[in-house]
């Protein structure tokens, strides 16, 4: 039954092979290249924005790739926690006051 | 600064066992941080300095993973509502400011006391946050469980309502994560004392989500997320600062991130199965494990400034193996914490599910 409820969703099965190509080929020129990038990127001066580039580059690709391998792996956040935002919960001090009823009387 | 081109032209040849190390503690590591918001950092630098990386490169190499890492897990966990940007973003700016004058007044150490005056300095900061924040965090958590309130809504503390009920003209704030205003005036310091701390321990957040949840008022799961955002803007200066004397290892950096990213993930996914109180209880379990790691460390540097008696080359190597697996130890069981807590919420929420669709058939 349990397995039956997760099949319901379809999984990112495509996305996390593009992501995880790309993930192994960003570090392959990385590991393939080391030691003409490690000459570059501690050069220093302007040259500091090339390892930022780089953290960058894999935080977008391999954090792509990682997120869709949970996904895959049925491995994600309760259902709860995407329906119910937890700031929502509290509502002290901001409870919008209640109309109250008028009474109009014309003489 | 003048050694710097030698040290950076002293980056270590990798090999599989150093690269599967580095990945596996990188995991660990995200893990802890995607669900407390930071602590995952702090064995990587001594890790990567085990593995004979100069300190300084170990520091800034450490530096450029987090900020990918926390931004990772900052949009994650955004996408669970957690996160207040503004909060986060005003916090960081200040946090970054600390930093600096956190990395200013280790310099100045540095130059009058030497490496062991610098090193007891670290030490006596890690156990005095540590034993005041972490004790009294794990202590609130443990009432919060004891109390068999950890499902109902979490208190904000009388601290927190005298902040927000503080109203100075013209500095006054609104945040999400506190439902109020809150004045910029009580924001700067809090800022200020993480950024500092994470230049002299490297984990900001052992002040900063303590302090957004019992200052501010902030919900434990909105600290902790926020604070990703915290150390992204920290971690993004930091690595800068760093980088402009080219002591970043890419490498070192590239190859946490492969375990991290897949922890940050992991650790994120899993504060939507926990209680409130778990945030607290794993952040406080780690402060007060890591306490006593530092606290061994304090006779060392004080026999090294001669304060004490001098400790032999043996006793110095047992306290320093001692206190690094103590360290290895706070992370493990907080990933454990986070793992187990997670596999429980997964398996109620399965059972809940198969029960439903048993009713619906």
């Amino acid at each position: 039954m349990a397995q039956q409820y997760g099949r319901l969703k379809k999984k990112p099965v495509g996305k996390m092979i593009v992501y995880g190509i790309a993930s192994v080929l960003l570090y392959a020129a990385l590991f393939l290249n080391q030691g003409t990038i490690t000459a570059l990127f501690t050069r220093g001066s302007w040259y500091a924005l090339f390892p930022i580039a780089t953290a960058f580059a894999i935080s977008f690709v391999h954090g792509g790739f990682t997120g869709y391998v949970w996904s895959v792996l049925g491995i994600e956040a309760t259902k709860k926690a995407l329906r119910t935002r937890p700031e929502e919960k509290r509502t002290y001090d901001t409870e919008r006051p209640q109309p109250q009823p008028r009474l109009r009387a014309r003489v | 600064m003048l050694n710097i081109p030698l040290e950076a032209a002293n980056f270590i040849d990798l090999n599989y066992m150093n690269v599967l190390y580095l990945f596996i503690v990188g995991f660990i590591g995200g893990l802890v941080s995607g669900f407390i918001g930071s602590g995952g950092a702090f064995v990587l630098t001594p890790g990567m300095m085990s593995l004979g990386v100069p300190g300084l490169v170990a520091v800034a190499s450490n530096m450029c993973h987090k900020f990918p890492k926390a931004l990772v897990g900052a949009i994650k966990r955004a996408k669970y509502g957690q996160v207040d940007v503004k909060l986060g973003i005003i916090f960081g700016i200040f946090a970054e400011a600390g930093v600096f004058y956190g990395a200013h007044i280790q310099e100045k150490i540095k130059a009058a006391f030497g490496d062991a005056g610098s090193n007891l300095y670290v030490s006596v900061a890690f156990v005095v946050v540590l034993a005041v924040v972490g004790g009294l965090v794990l202590l609130d958590a443990v009432k919060t469980h004891r109390s068999g309130n950890a499902d109902s809504e979490e208190k904000v503390s009388a601290l927190a309502k005298w902040v927000q009920s503080v109203n100075i003209p013209g500095t006054m704030i609104y945040f999400k994560s506190l439902k109020a205003k809150v004045s910029l005036l009580f924001i700067i310091p809090l800022g200020f004392a993480t950024g500092m701390l994470a230049a002299t321990i490297a984990v900001g957040g052992f002040i900063g989500v303590p302090s957004m949840i019992y200052v501010l008022g902030a919900p434990s799961l909105m600290g902790s997320a926020t604070e990703l955002v915290v150390a992204f803007i920290m971690g993004l200066g930091g690595s800068f600062k760093y980088a402009l004397h080219g002591l970043v290892d890419i490498r070192l950096a590239g190859i946490i991130l492969a375990g991290s990213l897949f922890g940050i993930q992991l650790g994120a996914i899993g504060t939507t199965y926990v209680k409130p109180f778990m945030i607290k209880l794993v952040m406080g379990v780690i402060m007060v494990i890591v306490l006593f790691s530092r606290a061994l460390m304090v006779p060392v540097y004080l026999s090294q400034l001669g304060l004490i008696q001098t400790l032999t080359d043996s006793t110095v190597k047992i306290l320093k193996s001692t206190s690094f697996a103590i360290m290895t130890f706070a992370l493990l069981i907080g990933a454990f914490i986070v793992l187990q807590a997670m596999y429980k919420g997964r398996k109620a929420e399965r059972e809940v599910a198969e029960k439903v669709v048993i009713e619906n058939a």
